[in-house]
């Protein structure tokens, strides 16, 4: 049994779309119709996710851009539109766990701080400051932000991934806000914008969390990245089981498709209900 | 919608609507009219089999009759959510008819007891009812289909709520009125939590769809109310009350249709929604977020 969204002809730009979960949301969409703009900081993976969806018979375009700097966001925006005419579609993904050397240390820096503020927060403003003229313009656009769960309120019990994740939660909660202002500021140009909040997933991302729970907790010590991600997962998924990059790109498909034209402003957990609102 | 060329035409859906939920087989409470008509009428067009399940025996198989008619299949059966035989002896007579049950739509609902029209604050009866209805029959219907639901090791249960259950504004009107309609909806929130994580071990997943403002038989109660005795404005009429007060309240500034609701229940019972469970979702044009 299959879902077939179909998201024919709908010109989709995506940030941190060169891997993990963007490239995923970049796959669903471009599977159900959608004319994709891969976009990374890294051009070269980019251009890989982009060939690998031309290859599968889809049509994609790469390219670079750096979230934190909004001339380079602007500049991205122009080169999408002069490839493909229009933008219908803005999914904000791009995002990051912390500062470089995450991995190896068990309390956030100032780095921390200022990496996930800089990429989580204001890349995903500077990127809709980008391409929401444009949909002004015509009157028409979906708006996604990957949030995360992480943003919504902790369950109370000790914090198992420990205050390293503090920047990060902080920063997508503030995706999850600035989705709510951005929705109702958008809403009379008939742009929606909702936001996903991820779970638990097998990405670069979490290969590092694991990284730094193996270097900060002795117990861990004999366990690879991916059992301590295994662990993570059954202890705290009521469904038992982790999400793929391919999960989040079928809510993302479901918001900017026309059945949700009645949905903004709202943030969606795709986690097997391991935090609920 | 955009009317740049090539771009997706006006009123397409976007999705196939005959492979979304092919073969699936739905129970809709409270589907004769208003929200249920539209869930069910959704749900049959992308494929699902539909038990369409109301208090009256007539109004469910007319309604039942209406789908059949457009070529989907559907039957009606007389339910009373209240009546834990009732809803029980509706998910066997569904199995019977369809072979199962994968997909329960708790939907049934009351605002108030009768008579509020003409009333400015609530009564026992008001509380009783709401909850009778709202929390109880949302319980039973779910009760009636777990077994079924567990021994196949998957299912789907999507409740309708209320952006009502969610945390109020700061203003809102009807507020004291409308009180134990909004307490039994965040009932339903609740128990879709809860109930989310007792079945996710059973491949089961359970969420809530929060309507925000749709004109049904119960939004012009509300709205007759509002005009007759709560400073409502008396030279508009109920409908044009009510179209107004959405484009001053509501970001996308228009209330919702019982297809929209649909839109949603479809996703959630999908495929693609495999990995959803225990959230609640408003459907609502932004005028609550979560």
């Amino acid at each position: 049994m299959t879902d077939v969204t179909n998201l024919d002809g709908a010109i989709t730009l995506v940030t941190g779309a060169g891997r993990g979960i963007g490239q995923g949301i970049a796959q669903v969409l471009s599977e159900r119709g959608a004319i994709i703009a891969v976009s990374d900081l890294d051009g070269a993976a980019a251009e890989v996710a982009a060939d690998a969806l031309n290859a599968a018979g889809r049509t994609a375009a790469a390219f670079q851009g750096d979230t934190t700097s909004q001339d380079s966001m602007d500049a991205l925006a122009a080169a999408v539109l002069d490839e493909f005419g229009r933008i219908d579609v803005l999914v904000c993904n791009a995002g990051v766990i912390g500062a470089p050397g995450y991995h190896e240390r068990t309390d956030h820096t100032e780095a921390d701080w200022d990496a996930t503020f800089g990429v989580n927060v204001k890349g995903f403003v500077h990127t809709a400051n980008s391409v929401a003229p444009h949909m002004r313009d015509r009157r028409a656009g979906k708006i996604v932000n990957i949030a995360s769960h992480g943003g919504r309120k902790p369950r109370g019990a000790r914090a198992v991934l420990g205050n390293i994740q503090a920047p990060y939660s902080v920063s997508k909660a503030a995706v999850i806000q600035w989705t709510h202002l951005l929705a109702i500021e958008l809403a009379p140009h008939n742009i929606n914008v909702n936001a996903v909040c991820p779970g638990t997933l097998w990405t670069p991302m979490w290969e590092a969390i694991a990284e730094n729970r193996k270097a900060s907790d002795p117990e861990l010590a004999e366990f690879t990245p991916r059992e301590i991600f295994e662990m993570s997962v059954k202890d705290r998924m009521p469904m038992g089981r982790e999400q793929t990059p391919r999960d989040i790109g079928k809510a993302v498909a479901f918001l900017v498709s026309d059945d949700a034209s009645e949905i903004t402003g709202q943030a969606l957990n795709v986690n097997g209900g391991a935090v609920m609102n | 919608m955009s009317t740049t060329p090539g771009s997706r035409p006006d009123g397409r859906s976007s999705t196939d609507e005959t492979r979304q939920l092919s073969d699936k087989v739905a129970l809709v409470t409270g589907a004769a009219r208003g929200i249920g008509l539209g869930i069910a009428t959704v749900l049959a067009e992308r494929g699902s089999a539909v038990a369409i399940c109301d208090l009256s025996e007539d109004a469910s198989r007319s309604a039942a009759e209406g789908l059949v008619s457009v070529g989907h299949r559907s039957i009606g059966i007389a339910t009373d959510v209240t009546n834990r035989a009732s809803i029980s002896a509706a998910v066997e007579r569904t199995i019977e008819a369809f072979g199962r049950v994968d997909i329960l739509v708790a939907n049934a609902g009351v605002w108030a007891a009768s008579g509020l029209e003409e009333r400015t604050d609530y009564n026992d009866n008001d509380w009783d009812v709401t909850h009778s209805v709202n929390v109880r029959g949302v319980v039973h219907s779910a009760e009636a289909v777990i077994p079924h639901m567990k021994e196949r090791g998957s299912g789907r249960i999507v409740n309708i709520a209320s952006h009502g259950g969610r945390k109020p504004r700061g203003t809102a009107i009807g507020q004291t009125l409308g009180l134990p309609y909004s307490v039994s909806k965040a009932g339903v929130i609740q128990w879709t939590h809860g109930l989310a994580i007792e079945l996710a071990p059973f491949n089961i997943t359970v969420n809530a769809v929060c309507p925000g403002e749709l004109w049904t038989h119960m939004i012009e109660g509300i709205y007759t109310n509002r005009r007759n005795v709560g400073g409502g404005p008396a030279d508009l009429s109920v409908r044009d009350g009510w179209d107004e007060r959405m484009r001053d309240t509501v970001p996308l500034g228009r209330g919702q249709t019982p297809r929209d609701i649909g839109h949603a229940v479809a996703f959630f019972a999908s495929e693609d929604a495999s990995e959803i469970t225990g959230q609640a979702l408003n459907v609502n044009g932004g005028a609550r977020m979560n």
